[in-house]
This record gives structure tokens, sequence and C-alpha cells, in this order.
């Protein structure tokens, strides 16, 4: 007998549920996207019909992860779109200015009251400087980015960089856009803007690059992120006291990986719809590991991040302490990576980590000409070697930092020193690599694709892109299976959905 | 055109002996022009021409002739 069909269900698939976002890789998000398209190619000769339907979708998909707060959302475009404006027609600098301040005290300020204001009452407490309850406070999901990405257009209005666009249609796809609006890219509001005017259309290779990074981003994700997360470095993140000091390195390891798979992967993804839309998105990674210097890897980290401090926040801080400077950049280095800290969230550990990176680059600054000397004297300076001792060592203060992002306390990082400096164990090695063959394996090949040379990745890249479409069609059919064989019974959310 | 002062300046502070210096000229082009020579350039002008830049100024200069601009904005004709 045919069955009745459940519109309890049904309805509950287009309303708000907090475990259940639309997340990229889902089989909801697929569904989503494949309506999404067809009405795209629906509309094709008609752009208003199509952005319209884009930010429609895009109201819908965030109203999927955040609910009511939907309509802060809609509070950023509007409220931004009007200032942008304000700021750009006020006829002197004084009122300039007094706008551009209000502006960045309201994203800020929203941005403080839903991110950090229990942070805030628990340091008053725990400095017994009174007993506050924490308040309840929703996060709504992607707040930090989709206020970076509006300040973005303030910014560079003050700035006489930008001139504010005259539709409040397109500025709001800018906030919107589904792709970016959870967790980045940080697009610039110069880069993206001009894309709706420009109105490019979808080419062949378009959709093979998309489908390569789709393909790419899926396998990072779902193939070695979520598996070495779930079934390694959580178990040993989780009681490092319980494991040899080989098992939390080797953890370590994997935690840098994962993290660098699970953003990059998302990244990949939202690049890859993103195409599919007709608009090229930022891209926010450059083979971080390869970085033969602390600043190096935030030229190659999470860039449309780093570029954003790097552009609003240091330049301006650096130029204002001039006068001191070395130690005025040094000043400019800090203050910046303590934003860093503070933007990935309310914990001591992500603020420890921002300092301590703030450290390496302030440390890397002064014994510059010193290392140099040093490097002279030996004569190894620009060669092979150098560069591998480079990446070396940079490679473990980045995962020392790793530690910190993933420690859930930094008692808990302390654990896992501990027990890499005092119980080793190097014996254990070869038993851990027959207990967690697979995680082995998916580690070293994620470092070993992750180090391969660009031109390998970018013959694979080509390849992909000139296949056939039917070729294509089954590959990515290939990449859903292997993702398949891997995916574990309950979605792990983005470790970035929660910044 | 950028005046031989300026240019002098900024090969000084560069140690730059032979490097064509032109209004479209940006930052990156030029060897050593790196964010902390960024800064010594700066005040190089700023105590060269006896004058003193705002914040804004400065982040908005692109290149080489933007910066001209602004130094003879700041000086009397």
């Amino acid at each position: 007998m045919p069955q009745a069909i459940d519109f309890g269900k049904l309805f509950s698939l287009f309303t708000y549920d907090k475990y259940d976002p639309l997340l990229f890789g889902s089989s909801l998000f697929l569904f989503f996207f494949l309506f999404v398209l067809l009405v795209q190619r629906l509309f094709s000769n008609q752009k208003t019909l199509r952005i319209y339907s884009l930010l429609f979708f895009s109201l819908f998909f965030y109203y999927k992860a955040a609910g009511i707060y939907l309509l802060l959302l809609l509070f950023s475009s509007a409220f931004n779109f009007y200032f942008g404006k304000l700021i750009y027609e006020s006829k002197t600098a004084k009122l300039k200015k007094i706008f551009f301040i209000t502006a960045l005290i309201v994203n800020l300020g929203l941005l403080g009251y839903f991110k950090y204001t229990n942070f805030f009452l628990q340091i008053i407490n725990d400095l017994e400087l009174g007993t506050i309850e924490p308040l309840h406070i929703f996060l709504p999901i992607g707040i930090s980015f989709f206020t970076f990405k509006a300040l973005s257009y303030v910014i560079e209005i003050y700035m006489e960089m930008f001139e504010p666009v005259k539709s409040f249609r397109d500025f709001s796809l800018f906030i919107f856009f589904f792709p970016n609006v959870l967790m980045g890219p940080i697009d610039r509001a110069s880069a993206f803007l001009p894309q709706i005017e420009e109105d490019n259309p979808i080419t062949k290779e378009d959709v093979g690059r998309a489908l390569f990074l789709i393909s790419c981003g899926l396998i990072k994700k779902y193939a070695i992120a979520d598996y070495i997360s779930l079934n390694f470095n959580e178990r040993v993140f989780g009681f490092p006291l319980r494991f040899t000091g080989v098992e939390n390195l080797l953890a370590i390891y994997g935690r840098a990986l994962q993290g660098y798979c699970d953003f990059s992967g998302y990244t990949d993804m939202a690049l890859g719809v993103g195409l599919l839309l007709g608009f090229k998105l930022m891209d926010n990674f450059n083979r971080p590991f390869k970085a033969t210097s602390v600043g190096d890897y935030w030229r190659r980290w999470h860039l449309s991040l780093s570029t954003w401090l790097l552009d609003y926040l240091f330049k301006p801080l650096q130029i204002s302490f001039r006068s001191m400077r070395k130690w005025g950049t040094a000043l400019a280095i800090f203050f910046t990576f303590f934003a860093v800290g503070l933007w990935h969230g309310p914990n001591w550990t992500f603020i420890f980590f921002g300092i301590l990176h703030s450290f390496y680059l302030i440390f890397g600054m002064f014994t510059q000409p010193i290392r140099k000397k040093f490097t002279d004297s030996i004569k190894i300076t620009g060669t092979k070697f150098h560069k591998f001792l480079q990446v070396v060592f940079t490679f473990h203060l980045l995962a020392f930092t790793a530690i910190l992002f993933g420690s859930p306390s930094l008692q808990y990082t302390l654990d896992m020193m501990h027990q890499i400096f005092t119980f080793f164990h190097p014996e254990v090695f070869p038993q851990f690599v027959q207990a967690y063959t697979t995680i082995f394996v998916l580690i070293v090949f994620g470092y070993l694709v992750h180090f391969l040379p660009k031109s390998v990745e970018e013959k694979v890249k080509n390849l992909v892109i000139k296949m056939p479409l039917v070729l294509q069609a089954v590959l990515f059919a290939i990449v859903i299976w292997i993702v398949v064989q891997f995916k574990s019974a309950a979605m792990m959310p983005f470790i970035y959905f929660q910044f | 055109m950028i005046s031989d002062k300026l240019k002098q300046v900024i090969q000084k502070e560069l140690n730059l002996k032979e490097f064509d210096l032109k209004a479209e000229t940006i930052a990156s082009q030029v060897p050593g022009w790196d964010s902390l020579n960024h800064i010594n350039i700066i005040l190089a002008i700023e105590k060269e021409y006896g004058i003193k830049f705002k914040g804004l100024e400065i982040l908005k200069a692109k290149n080489i002739g933007d910066l001209q601009k602004l130094i003879d904005s700041k000086i009397p004709a």
C-alpha cells in the first residue's frame, strides 16, 4: 500500500532547526542547490529575476541556519548600505568621521554583544568583581564573517577607495550571498559588487573548475578532516594523559591537517558553488604548511581575514605608531594578532593563539638580521636545505598553536606538552601504525598532496576542466561514492561555524 | 612627474642605486620596499620636507605619483 505523505516532516525541511542547517555536502543541500541552479537557468535571460531569486534562496539558507536572527542579517545590510551613502555624501570631514565611527560602533557592538558578553561577564566573576549570571545569548551563525564583509564596504568608502553602490538589491546580495555568508571567504565589496554589474556568463571551463573545487572540498572535509578527527584526534585531545607522547605528537600533526582540510575544504566548496552561480569568490588558502616563516604563513592561511586585518587594522596602526619605527610595527603586530585571536571566539585558548602568533612575528622581525648573518656565515642562505629547515621549523611553530586551537582549555594544552616531553615512548609508533592504519595513511596522504608542487595541481585541474561533461559527471560520482564510504552517520559541523 | 628630491629620499632609504621610479610605480615593484621600509620612507619624507602626513592620506596613496601629489599639496608653491 502506498505510504501517505507526512506533511509535517516535509514542512520541517523548510523550517529552522538549530541542529540541522543546510550544510554543504548534505543531501538536503544538494537538492536545494540543484533547485537554485534550475531557477537560475530558467531566468538566464532575466537578470532582475535571477538576482531576486538568489536573494530569496540566500535568505532561506541563512534562515535554516539561524532562524529569527535572519533579521540581524537584514539589519546589517540596510544599516551598512545607508551608512555607506551617508559617509560618501557627507559635506565635511568631521561629519564623515562621525558617520564612519557610528558605523564601526554599531557593527562591532553587535558582534561584541552576541559573541563576547558572557566571556566578559565570566571575567568579572573570575576576578571576583561581582557575581553575574551568564545571559542566554544565541550566537547567530556567521556573524563574524558577514559583519567583516559589511565593514569592508563602509571602510573602503570612508577611505575613498570605493564608491557606494546605488542598488540596495545588489548590496543585499553581497551581504546575503549563501555560498559565503556562514563561513566566508570574507569577500570585499569592491571585488564582489562589480560582478553583479558585469553579469559574466558561466562557461564550460567554469563548470569544470567548480566540479574540481567541490570534489576537492568534499574529500578534504569528509574523507580526511572528519575521519581523522572522529577516529583519532578527538580521542587524544579529549584525554591527552591516556596516550603516550608519540601519539600526542601525531594527534597534533593530525589536528593541524584537520584544521586545514576542514576550513579549506569548506572554502573550496564555497568557491565552486559560487562559480556555478556566476561569481568568483576570493580564495582563502595557498598551501599554508609550505610557509617558510610565520609571516609567510599569514600570506597563505585564511587570506580573506588576514588581508582584511592587514589593510584595515595593521596598516593604519603601523602608520599611527610610525614614530616608534620597529617598535611601532611590533605594537601594530601585537594588536592585530590580539584581534585575530579574539575574532575566533570568546575563549582564552584563542586569545593565546593570537598572542603567540604576534610573538612569533615580532621575534622574527627583531632577530631577522642576526639570523641572516648566521645563515650567511654557514653559507646556507637561500639554499634548498635552508628552505627545508625553515619549512620544518615554521610547521612545528604552527602545530603548537594548533594545540591551542584544538584544546578545550589551556590545561589540555599543558597535558599534551607534558606527555610529549616526559612520556614520549617512540616504541609505540609501530603499534600505532598497525592499530590506526587508515588514519596514518590519511595523514601521510594529506600532507603529501599538500606538499606537491603547484604545477601538479594545475595539471590535474586542467585535465578535469578539459574532460567531456560525461567524464566529469562520472568523476564526481566517484568522489561522492568515496565520501559516502568515509562519512560518519552524524554529520560534523565545520570547525569555523563557531566563529 | 616625480621630483629628483623624492627619488633620492626613496633611493637612499632603500639603498637603491639604479631603479627607475615612475609615477605609476607601486611599492611591491620596488626591491626592498616592504612594510618596515615603508614606515622608514614615510618618516624620511616627512623629515626631508618638514611636513606631517595624516594616517588616512598615506593609506590612500596607491603609487609614487600619489605620494608626490600628497607632498606637493603640503608644501607652499
